[in-house]
């Protein structure tokens, strides 16, 4: 009896462990392998030398990685605060007050942003912001009277724009039903003796709501911070990271090394490698924070 | 919020009926605001969508007019171009299904008892284990597709579907475990202590008496993980070729070429993306909650 | 005596038997072995592949050989083949680009057509690789002195202009040269939302080969010394070109640097720009009343603008190949294809399909010169003396250093870099390729 209780849950998790294990960890220990060596992978006939950390040094010299770093964490630190402050106030209004049956709808629709699938709404992107027919430049043209012709996807900086546009629509959903969610677990008793004290829609929003809205915005932040570190598919298909590198995000520019254009393997891996120990710190630094004690 | 300005011509009266009266037209402002607000929202957030389905649905000449047509006689020619067998867009879908369906289930079966022992049972260590199966959900997908190519092009398996399925494992088995241990959690122990005494075995109160209490986690687990292989593209990429592919990898092979054929673009979009929006639809109460991850209880 | 005897005796029945053969020789035949073998292909959606895709059904009927293709775009078509490659698959016919086939036949990916030329059976007693224009035989399907590929879907870059607008402004005929176009035509054409010229610069091959080789070129200057290999974008001549295409740049649309093939000809197909350098292989697209609203009548070809250093114009375009990972059924299968394709007696259905054909001969028929506008340009762009065989080196480091190309020249043209910073930055990594290639410590013959 004693020995089935410890043996039992390494049956039960034995299988998960195995083949996470199989597809999680041993790639990562051969990336470290070959990030090196010299690893091309459109000439076989160069061979696979060990290098020491050579690939490290060209990737810490080069400015185009660097490049990519930098704009990723401007993507992210623009589109995050702009998701939150939006979300917040579309879960403000989604709340309570009059239109229910419209609060109901725009609630409804909220989740068709979040079902989307990133390379569809990338298309979309690149359809709308068309410089010659797409609908932004007609509903510009239409406001300002004038025929502005914005070339969103050709300008560097509008293409950026252009990204976090996408970005925003299609996450701040989230961040409205997340915090909605955190508002609806406020106690109604709590508000009403508050609304006594004060009208201030602030001081509401300090001291009473913002307890309960803590967790969702931690959560926003983390889950968030992990995608948008992620980010790949929408902008493959929106700009491929174009025009010249101006929204070419730190994974674009990987796969474009490793997969896409130089094939080496070697300089890649390195790259890969580096992004690793940025995330799992970043990661690490979160759960232990959101999940304080919770699982000790 | 209170104003202090006071209408020119509005009647000195107490200031009690002035402020009942500030009041009631500021309470009216307010409510016209909201629903303005109200209708920016949804305008805004069904626009892009809608605006896809509709120019799915236009013949190739009314797409470029200038002014964009909001009105027309639809057509469903780049339905049938997308379906027909030059870009065979049904059968990127199947595919998509197969390769969503098999790592959901894979899934299920394989992080359910993990996350079942991780609620239920101590041992040593058991938090960085924990730990480690939730960083999955934060790993780039990029720092694994380097390592997987190589191996997998000298095991000759790219363009196998098993590969793919494999991949998505990565991380659908975290969204499991992650959301069912929360969700065991929440059981009483009790439940399975009694069931203990009575002589049952630890597969049999997993199975009969615990699995059935956590339906909701399993159900919310599986529809994300469902969500998130049906919509990757970059494991798909570069991991499936041919007639193999899913259909986001299809959706991106139209877009070079002389002429983007944006009604063809336009309808694969439409196909891919419909069966998960009324899919997150009839099931959007839960699907919020499963994004969290739990993180909010 | 005796040996003269026998010699000549072998002589006679070698050549009866080539005789023999010639007659007996019939595709029919040749493909008989073959027959019900599928082999799978690579196309663009260009409109060369289009119209090879309407002679296929002649040939599956002749052969029994069926011909699979799937059309990818050309910016992944690199990626796509090295990735299947390298995994041991790939697409039976291999179409390299002319920049590819140094990486694809140093790493062995391609099969050297040789085998087949001398395989009786297969071997069209009609083949005539002369028939080609040398230009084309030797830069997109031979590396090493070893063919590779036979040409297909070829392309010389010509100037297309819109005689009507160039009219009402007041020009009798289009630039003679860059300079011309940049001082005279630029200024005139430029305004109210149209602009004199657009150059397709969007990142990838398209900025590396059509924009910044281009440039350089027209000044005389190359991206590597051909005989040293050591990389020349400092130099004067080169500096020049890069400068050039700057100062191009306000008579271009603001968006040129995220302009590919199909914009630049929609571009002029609308109106909106009067004159282009592209490639000849856009003409039916360009003469397309459906796409274009640009009438025949309007309609000007000619060779590119003359440079400081003549008439350099772009070389691009594509060979068929075998793919040495399939099997030997396949490889025989895609190499019939290959051979019939490209043959004498086809190009002209070819031609009148919508393609380009590399064979010479077609293009003395003087109704398709006279049906065709580009053909004239076309052949003196790709004769002797004229063409740039070394147009971008075709060595295996070629799309490596494309992509650095491609970066650095999208950032020179958007202001991001100098024309002096961006070309050291490209120098130094072409350095670093070529150091680790071997090319500088003689591990690696000096081919481009």
């Amino acid at each position: 009896m004693h020995t089935q209780r410890r043996i039992t849950p390494f049956v039960f998790l034995a299988p998960a462990v195995l083949v996470l294990a199989v597809v999680g960890i041993y790639p990562l220990i051969f990336a470290a392998w070959v990030s090196l060596h010299t690893y091309l992978l459109a000439q076989p006939n160069i061979p696979h030398d060990f290098v020491w950390l050579s690939n490290y040094l060209t990737v810490l010299k080069d400015g185009s990685f660097w490049g990519a770093i930098g704009r990723t964490l401007l993507y992210l630190g623009v589109s995050l605060p702009i998701q939150i402050a939006l979300g917040l106030g579309i879960a403000m209004l989604l709340r309570r007050g009059p239109w229910g049956r419209l609060r109901g709808f725009a609630r409804v629709a909220l989740v068709i942003p979040l079902a989307m699938t990133p390379v569809v709404t990338g298309l979309i992107g690149r359809l709308m912001f068309n410089q010659d027919f797409g609908v932004v430049n007609f509903a510009l043209n239409s406001v300002t009277g004038q025929t502005v012709g914005t070339e969103w996807l050709g300008n560097p900086n509008l293409a950026f724009v252009t990204i976090l546009l996408m970005e925003i629509w299609q996450w701040t959903p989230f961040a409205a039903l997340i915090f909605l969610s955190g508002l609806t677990a406020v106690p109604v008793e709590v508000e009403e003796a508050a609304t006594l004290e004060t009208r201030s829609f602030w001081a509401m929003l300090r001291h009473i709501q913002l307890p309960f809205l803590l967790p969702a915005l931690t959560a926003i932040l983390i889950l968030r911070t992990a995608d948008i570190l992620k980010q790949f598919d929408m902008v493959y298909t929106l700009t491929s990271g174009g025009p010249g590198s101006s929204t070419e995000l730190i994974n674009l520019y990987i796969t474009r090394i490793g997969l896409r254009g130089a094939f080496d393997q070697g300089v890649a891996s390195a790259q890969a490698i580096l992004m690793l120990v940025l995330t799992t710190v970043l990661s690490r630094m979160y759960i232990r924070y959101l999940y304080r004690g919770d699982n000790a | 919020m209170t104003t202090h300005s006071t209408s020119a011509a509005a009647v000195p009266r107490t200031a009690d009926q002035l402020a009942v009266q500030r009041a009631r037209r500021s309470s009216r402002v307010k409510a016209a605001l909201h629903g303005f607000g109200l209708l920016v929202v949804l305008f805004g957030t069904l626009f892009p969508f809608l605006w896809m389905v509709s120019t799915s649905l236009k013949t190739t000449n009314q797409i470029f007019s200038k002014p964009p047509l909001l009105l027309f006689t639809g057509t469903l020619e780049h339905y049938r171009t997308i379906l027909g067998e030059q870009y065979n867009v049904g059968g990127s879908l199947v595919n998509s299904l197969i390769v969503a369906t098999t790592a959901t289930v894979l899934a299920v079966l394989l992080g359910t008892p993990a996350a079942y022992a991780l609620a239920r049972f101590d041992f040593r260590r058991k938090d960085d284990l924990w730990f480690w199966f939730i960083s999955n959900r934060f790993m780039s997908p990029v720092v694994i597709i380097l390592p997987v190519y190589l191996l997998a092009s000298q095991l000759r398996l790219i363009g196998h579907p098993g590969l793919l399925i494999a991949m998505y494992l990565t991380f659908s088995i975290p969204v499991v475990v992650w959301i069912c241990t929360d969700q065991f959690r929440s059981i009483p122990r009790e439940l399975d202590e009694a069931a203990m005494v009575d002589g049952a075995s630890p597969g049999f109160i997993f199975l009969r008496i615990a699995l059935p209490l956590a339906l909701p986690g399993v159900v919310v687990s599986s529809i994300l993980s469902f969500i998130f292989s049906w919509n990757e593209l970059l494991f798909a990429l570069f991991l499936t070729r041919g007639d193999g592919v899913t259909s986001p990898v299809r959706a991106t092979n139209f877009l070079s070429g002389y002429d983007v054929p944006w009604g063809a673009i336009m309808a694969t979009g439409t196909l891919i993306v419909l069966p998960v929006v009324i899919f997150s639809l009839l099931v959007s109460r839960h699907l919020v909650q499963g994004l969290t991850m739990g993180a909010i209880k | 005596m005796k040996r003269t005897a026998l010699a000549l005796s072998a002589a006679v029945t070698a050549l009866l038997g080539a005789q023999a053969h010639a007659q007996s020789w019939s595709l029919a035949a040749a493909a008989a072995p073959y027959k019900g073998t599928t082999v799978s292909a690579i196309f663009l959606d260009r409109p060369g592949y289009k119209a090879a895709a309407a002679l296929i059904p002649q040939f599956e009927k002749e052969t029994g050989i069926k011909i699979n293709f799937e059309v990818v775009p050309y910016e992944s078509t690199n990626q796509r083949y090295v990735l299947d490659f390298t995994s041991g698959g790939g697409a039976d016919l291999v179409l390299s680009d002319v920049v590819w086939i140094g990486q694809f036949a140093d790493a062995g990916w391609m099969v050297p057509l040789d085998k087949f030329f001398k395989d009786p059976k297969l071997a069209d007693p009609a083949l005539n690789l002369k028939g080609f224009f040398p230009v084309l035989l030797n830069s997109f399907g031979t590396w090493n002195n070893k063919v590779y590929g036979l040409p297909f879907d070829n392309y010389s870059g010509l100037m297309y202009y819109n005689k009507c607008s160039l009219k009402a402004a007041g020009f009798s005929g289009p630039p003679k040269t860059w300079d011309e176009l940049l001082k005279v035509y630029g200024p005139k054409l430029t305004g109210g939302g149209k602009y004199a010229f657009a150059l397709q610069s969007r990142r990838g091959e398209t900025q590396s080969a059509d924009s910044f080789m281009r440039t350089l070129w027209l000044a005389g200057g190359s991206l590597i010394d051909p005989k040293t290999f050591q990389p020349t974008l400092g130099s004067a001549a080169s500096q020049r070109g890069l400068k050039f295409r700057q100062d191009l740049m306000k008579y271009m649309p603001p968006g040129v640097v995220d302009m590919d093939h199909n914009e630049v000809v929609n571009a002029f197909n609308q109106g909106t720009v009067p004159i282009i350098t592209e490639w000849s292989a856009f003409y039916p697209t360009i003469t397309d009343p459906k796409q274009s609203k640009i009438g025949l009548n309007c309609l000007g070809v000619t060779t590119e603008p003359l440079g400081s250093a003549g008439l350099k114009p772009a070389l691009g375009g594509f060979s068929l190949g075998v793919n040495s990972n399939s099997d030997a059924k396949k490889q025989a299968a895609a190499y019939l294809f290959i051979q019939w394709i490209t043959a004498e007696k086809n190009a002209k259905a070819y031609v009148q399909a919508g393609g380009v054909s590399g064979r010479q001969a077609v293009y003395k028929d003087p109704a398709i010169r006279a049906k065709y506008l580009y053909v004239d340009p076309m052949v003196k762009s790709w004769s002797a003396g004229t063409a740039v065989p070394a147009f971008r080196p075709r060595f295996a480091e070629w799309p490596q250093i494309s992509q650095i190309v491609a970066e650095n020249g999208t950032k020179i043209m958007l202001g991001q870099l100098s024309t002096v910073a961006g070309a050291k930055t490209i120098d130094d990594q072409v350095r670093a390729i070529l150091t680790k290639a071997g090319y500088y410590s003689g591990k690696k013959l000096k081919l481009q």
